[in-house]
């Protein structure tokens, strides 16, 4: 950590609280009724397609948009109504908004000249912070003469040298080409383990939130569906939405046929029947009761004579594609309309491959069965529509 | 998101800013709608406020005028003088807009010719335009030598809108029809020209009203017969009655209409692109 | 010819189109202020006109003569109290509507509320002040009936004041639009990262806006200049011919027929406004602003 105590943010603690946040633009919610407590010091990520509210969030957080109504805190201080520099953060834009006019060294600086820093205190300061950065050769360069990545730096080093205790990314990795992108991803997440402030990291790649985030807070159309670790996330998924939003899952519903040995037995589509395990409240008869199961936990067999009556945890199908992808085989399986993915293991999957066309039975052990929340309407984008009147 | 404007309260800077712009819009308007009321002044003939019975006598005037002077006649050769540089600003600054594209020797010379022509005074090229017809052994007219001062001052605002249109448009519109078969000529029509459509009626916006109110340039190139601006001028020394400002509000509503069509057919051209897509 | 656009395509269709621009400021622009410095050396005889005689004689007389300073240093004057007034305005006008104009629809209605007027007639929108400075126009009226004053202010119309008000009238225009355009382009999240940074409102201002619209403001400025300095009609009518500009000079001699010391001081005209655009042209690139 820098050695200036005279910054705000220095001693306080970098835990984010909104309560009961709601943010309108004209007639319509952009989020809606939110509460999150992001815990100091926790790499947390906002998920969510575009258009979500992720990105309004963290721009609440920020200062650049005030909440219609509710309450942020910031380390116990209430910072709505407070300009952004009062409140210990940082925020780097997407397209990284360096000042076209200033060199690479005075962009950095330019903190420091808000603050009326004497020439060459903030030149030596900024110097340093880029000399963290990898950058301080270029440090006479004008933004435009930056490649993408070198472009980012800067922001990160002119993000930095405020001392913030929460560092805002607006989709910091979006402009990036693969290579930069998971090179920076690393750093980025090196840079919030050394630094132990909060970094809330906004974006629509799963992937970067699972690899990057210890909280990942997953959204759809100004809500949030489930925030927790990367792995409940991913494996215990809430929700329909969340599930099929973190890729990885199948979701299959059923009406639920009555409870046996600790189970609910589901029928599903086409005489197939699943078991889930029993959750703490008990279902009637004939609810509608989603279920998630994950790719890479799905056996598939061929079933060389077409329609076979299924065992319980089968389901049949034809397979539609199939796509290498290195290490697994992703197997996508037409099961009467609905898309069945399979992920198999490249050894499993040449032992006996299966092609486009080819009838098989998709099967899974009841163990792997996860109980969802809140029952599947079928729509994979719109899950709670007409939900929000 | 990101893009969406901060809704909170409004700074007080943006009701000092707004108390301003309003101040000039009065600034920039009232006169000339002062003008426009005092131009059906009654038979009292004053030139100032109050309006007292208001009548278009003096409208009438203009047309059957009792002095000597052809405010008709000056209208009758500055329609047609706007009409021929509109189209011809229009038909050169398009194609000197796409020369522009491609990098050729002699680029910048006449761009910089361009620019040049855009701001020495006008006087000065009345001047030099004269002297250069007389060189020739020409007669100045309207048709002739005015019409080349007028170009000389519309062309480069034309191209001006040509280089901020064509900029941004991107060649791979080019590109695509190329792809689909389209000959150069088939491109250019089809493609280009359409989009680029709205700009070009911008061009003709600035050529036909630069011409139609130019004075300076006009001064000494019109020859023995004046255009409208020439008329109005000489009205201005000679003429005390609220005839002047009857031609005022003339001339203005004829430019108010040619703002008028152009503005309505590139909102409505915009309008209709952004319905389809 | 292949269709494509690659380099190495013929030049020639590019020269065909340029071909008409270039005639047209070849004849109508290049070879007339050719011939004014050409004219604006030779000698000039009453009754006879121009002789061909090379003589410097037309710029001694306009340098020696005192007339021709005092008309300058009017004209710089008026020229130096137009660039701040339009400055000042066009850029807060500017800035109004690209920052505080939330709605886009409403941003652009402004703006041609404001540039309208550009495509009406000059002299329509001089001669219009006539009824509203005049000694019973309608602002010594209004101050009158307010009782503020009990004699017309005669300083209103005829005089430097009613100059400066039609010059920014006329010209203010040029300002916004090349001002606006700048601004416009500013990434408003730069403005954001300013404020994050700590900057003031004005800070903002000062530090980012107004470096980003550098070219807006030079190019304005650029118009703004060379049109007070060409102009000579707002000076003749509004000052009522108590004041004089660098053009009156030639507006007099053209009237006396002496084309030579007319374009003598024609070219003194030229020079100095080319001198004021080149300077402005060093001072950012306006190509590359015009192009992009």
């Amino acid at each position: 950590m820098s050695t200036t105590d005279a910054t705000p943010a220095a001693q306080t603690s970098g835990e984010i609280r909104l309560v009961n946040v709601t943010k309108t633009f004209g007639s319509s919610n952009a989020v809606e009724n939110i509460n999150l407590t992001i815990p100091h010091g926790s790499y947390c990520c906002l998920l969510g397609p575009s258009g979500c509210g992720k990105t309004t969030i963290l721009r609440m957080i920020a200062g650049h948009e005030t909440p219609t109504s509710g309450e942020i805190y910031i380390g116990g201080d209430m910072v709505v109504g407070k300009p952004p520099v009062e409140r210990g953060t940082a925020m780097m834009f997407q397209s990284y908004a360096l000042f076209p006019h200033l060199s690479v060294l005075d962009n950095v600086a330019f903190y420091l000249k808000m603050r009326d820093v004497p020439k060459e205190e903030r030149r030596a300061k900024a110097e340093e912070m880029l000399k963290r950065v990898q950058l301080h050769t270029l440090k006479d360069r004008m933004p435009a003469q930056l490649s993408g990545g070198q472009q980012q730096r800067v922001a990160l080093a002119r993000s930095l040298i405020t001392n913030p205790r929460v560092l805002l990314l607006d989709e910091p990795l979006s402009a990036l080409d693969e290579f930069l992108r998971l090179r920076m991803r690393g750093e980025l997440k090196n840079l919030q383990n050394e630094l132990g402030i909060t970094f809330v990291h906004v974006t629509h790649t799963q992937p970067e939130a699972i690899a990057l985030a210890n909280m990942v807070v997953v959204m759809d159309t100004g809500r949030i569906d489930q925030a927790d670790t990367a792995n409940v996330i991913f494996n215990k998924p809430k929700t329909p939405y969340v599930a099929r939003f973190m890729g990885g899952q199948n979701v299959l519903t059923g009406a639920v046929a009555g409870k046996a040995d600790g189970r609910i037995k589901l029928k599903g589509a086409n005489g197939a029947s699943f078991d889930a395990p029993a959750t703490g409240s008990s279902p009637k008869d004939g609810e509608p009761m989603s279920i998630a199961v994950r790719r890479d936990r799905i056996k598939l067999r061929k079933s060389p004579g077409g329609k076979v009556a299924t065992a319980a945890n089968e389901i049949p199908g034809v397979v539609v594609s199939t796509e290498y992808q290195g290490s697994y085989v992703k197997v996508s399986v037409d099961v009467g309309g609905d898309t069945f993915v399979a992920n198999l293991g490249d050894a499993d999957y040449f032992a006996d491959p299966v092609d486009k066309g080819d009838a098989v039975i998709a099967s899974w052990n009841a163990a792997d069965v996860n109980v969802l929340a809140k029952a599947d309407s079928g729509k994979a984008v719109d899950v709670y529509a007409g939900h929000g009147n | 998101m990101a893009s969406q404007p901060a809704y909170g309260p409004r700074p007080w800077t943006f009701y000092a800013l707004a108390t301003l712009f309003t101040l000039f819009v009065i600034f920039l308007y009232g006169p000339m709608i002062a003008v426009l009321v005092l131009s059906f002044q009654g038979p009292s003939a004053s030139l100032v406020f109050p309006l007292r019975e208001p009548s278009t006598m003096w409208f009438d005037e203009l047309i059957n005028p009792r002095r000597p002077g052809d405010v008709m006649g000056a209208f009758g050769r500055s329609m047609p003088l706007a009409l021929i540089v509109m189209v011809l600003t229009v038909l050169i600054s398009v194609t000197a807009g796409f020369a522009f594209r491609r990098r050729f020797w002699g680029s910048t010379a006449i761009f910089y010719m361009a620019i040049a022509s855009l701001i020495v005074p006008g006087l000065v090229l009345s001047i030099g335009t004269l002297v250069t017809f007389r060189y020739l052994g020409l007669t100045a007219s309207w048709y002739g030598s005015a019409l080349g001062a007028h170009l000389s001052w519309a062309l480069p605002f034309g191209l001006l809108i040509m280089f901020a249109i064509l900029g941004r448009l991107s060649p791979s519109y080019e590109e695509a029809a190329y792809d689909l078969g389209a000959s150069k000529w088939q491109a250019v029509k089809s493609v280009v020209i359409p989009i680029v459509f709205p700009g070009m009626i911008a061009v003709a916006l600035f050529g036909f009203t630069l011409s139609y109110d130019e004075f300076p340039r006009s001064w000494l190139t019109v020859g023995s017969k004046n255009t409208l601006p020439l008329e109005i001028w000489t009205m201005t020394t000679n003429v005390t009655s609220p005839a002047l400002y009857a031609l005022g509000a003339l001339t203005t509503f004829v430019s108010a209409i040619v703002i008028a069509i152009a503005l309505t057919s590139i909102i409505f051209i915009q309008r209709r692109r952004a319905g389809r897509t | 010819m292949t269709p494509s656009t690659s380099a190495k395509q013929s030049l020639l269709p590019t020269y065909l189109q340029v071909a008409p621009l270039t005639l047209v400021l070849m004849l109508f622009f290049a070879i007339p202020v050719l011939l004014v410095i050409i004219v604006s050396f030779l000698k000039y005889q009453m009754l006879v006109g121009i002789v061909a005689q090379p003589t410097f004689k037309n710029y001694t007389d306009l340098l020696t003569n005192p007339t021709t300073w005092a008309l300058y240093r009017s004209t710089i004057k008026f020229t130096l109290i137009v660039l701040a007034i339009t400055l000042v305005l066009g850029f807060w006008i500017a800035y109004f509507l690209v920052f505080h104009v939330r709605n886009l629809i409403t941003a652009i209605g402004l703006f041609l509320l404001c540039t309208i007027p550009f495509w009406t007639s000059n002299i329509i929108r001089m001669i219009s002040w006539k009824p509203v400075l005049g000694k019973e126009g309608l602002i010594n009226s209004g101050l009158i009936k307010a009782g503020i004053i009990s004699e017309p202010l005669q300083w209103l119309l005829f005089s430097d004041f009613a100059v400066v008000v039609a010059y920014v009238h006329l010209f203010t225009l040029f300002m916004i639009v090349p001002i606006f355009n700048s601004m416009a382009r500013i990434d408003k999240s730069l403005l954001e990262a300013a404020v994050d940074a700590g900057a003031t409102r004005w800070g903002v201002v000062w530090n980012v806006v107004l470096p980003l619209c550098k070219t807006g403001i030079a190019l304005g400025a650029l118009f703004v200049v060379t049109l007070t300095m060409g102009d000579f009609f707002v000076v003749a009518v509004m000052s009522g011919g108590m004041s004089g500009s660098a053009t009156s000079g030639i507006f007099n001699d053209l009237q006396l027929l002496n084309y030579p010391r007319a374009a003598a001081s024609a070219v003194i005209l030229l020079v100095i406004v080319m001198l004021i655009a080149t300077a402005i042209f060093r001072l950012v690139d306006v190509r590359k602003e015009l192009v992009r």
